[in-house]
């Protein structure tokens, strides 16, 4: 048996190897990605007191700090047993939404658009963001004005682009004003043409990866989201609903601090990176997906009317069934930035955002309690559990990457096995479609073993004998 | 107009190398300079950086020898290193070809290979001082 390793594996957060084993007739056996990297937070966490836990969590992480933020005060309100005013809710919930669509243009834009602008099988010298700077300066340039647009939500209504200090337990610590609302909803506009462009160029373009459409991730699983009372598109608040690959909800209604009862979390001795599964259907075969494509498969509707147009669209692919090829995880992110701007307005205009009462004050009035909400890349837990005094005494955080590792394993997997038919496959435009598959969910790394170190990633082809006999490695 | 922009998590050792020779910096008043100090560079801070004629990067290097040794240049970075977070080169080459913008630009580095802790203190003052001496010297009111 031959091994294949990739390493490491390129625009994607954090560190990650894959290893592509061969057997002695050179097909693939098995492929897998490891994460290489650990931080041990849920462990650091403990004897901080519960206040420090949003600014402590949000250091997980220098890409979804806001995400950490939201889903540890959610779990600091329970603890506090206190609901938030409206303003403060509406507040978290417009920079939870500025979070996902920045990242969401960084991944689409900058992360991904060299695959679809140059082809997968370009060369590496020209498959790259300095190349799409010269060829399509436009495109590069839309994608940093839809990351600024949400930055610059984060820094005025949450204090700082990177690490926001200003949600608190119990709700925010400063109200927004009529100049900020109103500069915000200036750029409204402008936004929206982007996405709205974004979305023709991916639809117009889409027929010419049908081979990786086909085989990037492409299989049956579960999907797992939060969902609102309609049922409806939700990030902030709501319920959990799985569906599984015919559509058909097979949970709905949980209480995300009900968790443990639905996801256990198992442990591979190749991976920092923990995998979650559907408990009633055991390890492995449990296997779930998160993030924008299950969002989008779990919910009826978006909710507003432009993402729900192209969420039409999206319905159709598979006529009105999920969609199982997580080639589309990249779709679903222009539907969710559509959908994001829409209610950053919606929120924006609602007089009660502005009210001045902001924050709810309590003690201590319970000892264990759980934040949930919808990171960029899925579902986030925080699970927290105090003594009288309000120190922590046990942390579990389950990070939305975390929830798709068995998926993103099976899609190395069936993409290894598709492309890689003997070793004159053994191509760069096959290695980077190995990675390609890691880069539809979007891993942040960082944030799901909470890495340490510089980015990188590497490949490695083993032979039968588990001996490596090739290495690509990118840094 | 300059921009002098150190970046790196004041949380952490030398990886907060910028950062600390920002905040030397502010204590003085530089001529048509405006100072920035950030966690890490993003795509966006192309915005910002548009109207500069001059830009100053400052932050630590990886570098498993020479510790404390000051550099300044762009060689050692990757052309093809593409992340959330992103190098000095990506920022100058998105000005160049997305912003058709040309500014002077150098990058001053610390090398070190300790970014969690301070090995040696007085060096790394050191380092900082002699950073902030060089970049003040033709600036000041």
């Amino acid at each position: 048996m031959e091994k294949i390793v990739i390493d490491p594996v390129t625009r994607i957060e954090g560190h990650a190897k894959i290893t592509i084993d061969l057997n002695d007739q050179g097909k693939v056996d098995d492929a897998r990605i490891h994460v290489t990297q650990y931080r041990g937070f849920e462990k650091m966490c403990e004897g901080r007191p519960y206040t420090e836990m949003p600014a402590l969590t949000a250091r997980t992480c220098g890409i979804c700090p806001v995400s950490h933020v939201i889903s540890s005060t959610k779990a600091c309100d329970e603890l506090l047993a206190v609901r938030p005013p409206k303003a403060a809710r509406n507040i978290r919930r417009i920079v939870n939404l500025a979070q996902i669509l920045q990242s969401h243009a960084l991944n689409f834009y900058h992360l991904s658009a060299p695959d679809f602008v140059y082809g997968f099988d370009a060369s590496p010298e020209d498959r790259n963001i300095f190349k799409m700077m010269q060829t399509h300066p436009d495109m590069a340039k839309d994608g940093i004005k839809l990351r600024a647009f949400g930055q610059k939500i984060i820094a005025e209504l949450a204090g700082k682009r990177i690490h926001p200090e200003w949600i608190v337990p119990g709700g925010i610590s400063h109200q927004i004003t009529d100049e900020q609302r109103d500069r915000i909803l200036s750029q409204i506009p402008e936004a929206m043409d982007i996405a709205k462009r974004t979305a023709k160029y991916f639809l117009n373009n889409v027929h010419k990866f049908q081979k990786e459409i086909d085989n990037l991730g492409n299989f049956p699983s579960l999907f797992m989201g939060l969902v609102n009372k309609k049922g409806n598109l939700e990030h902030y608040d709501g319920l959990l609903r799985f569906v599984d690959a015919n559509g058909t909800v097979i949970e709905n209604g949980l209480d995300p601090k009900d968790y443990k009862k639905y996801i256990g979390e198992a442990v591979e001795e190749d991976s920092f990176l923990k995998s979650p599964y559907y408990k009633p259907m055991g390890y492995p075969n449990g296997m779930y997906r998160v993030g924008p494509l299950a969002r989008l498969n779990v919910a009826n509707r978006c909710g507003t009317p432009e993402a729900d147009s192209e969420f039409d669209n999206f319905k159709n692919i598979n006529n009105g069934k999920p969609v199982l090829n997580s080639f589309y995880y990249h779709y679903a992110r222009i539907i969710e930035i559509i959908y994001c701007i829409e209610r950053i307005e919606k929120m924006l205009k609602d007089p009660k955002t502005m009210d001045t009462n902001i924050r709810s004050h309590a003690d201590i009035n319970r000892k264990k309690a759980v934040g949930c909400s919808e990171a960029p890349r899925g579902t986030l837990f925080h699970d927290y559990e105090v003594n009288d005094h309000g120190i922590i005494t046990g942390v579990n955080l389950i990070i939305a990457t975390g929830n798709n590792n068995l998926a993103m394993n099976a899609g190395v997997k069936q993409v290894a096995q598709s492309f890689i038919t003997d070793k004159s496959t053994l191509t760069d435009g096959n290695l980077n479609r190995v990675e390609a598959v890691i880069r539809c969910f979007d891993p942040c790394l960082s944030c799901s073993t909470h890495a340490l170190g510089v980015v990188s990633s590497r490949i490695e082809v083993r032979d039968h004998n588990k001996q490596i006999i090739d290495v690509i490695k990118r840094t | 107009m300059r921009i002098i922009l150190g970046y790196g998590n004041d949380l952490r050792g030398e990886d907060a190398f910028g950062v600390d020779v920002i905040k030397l910096l502010k204590e003085h008043h530089l001529k048509d300079t405006i100072l920035m100090d950030l966690y890490q560079l993003t795509p966006e801070l192309c915005l910002e950086l548009q109207d500069a004629k001059e830009i100053i990067f400052i932050d630590a290097g990886f570098s498993s020898c020479d510790q404390y040794s000051l550099a300044c240049n762009l060689q050692g970075e990757g052309e093809t290193k593409l992340s959330h977070h992103i190098s000095p080169k990506v920022i100058i080459s998105l000005l160049n070809n997305v912003y058709e913008k040309y500014p002077k630009y150098e990058i001053y580095s610390m090398l070190t290979d300790e970014f969690d802790k301070i090995d040696d203190e007085k060096k790394y003052k050191s380092c900082v001082e002699k950073i902030k001496d060089e970049l003040i010297k033709d600036c000041i009111l």
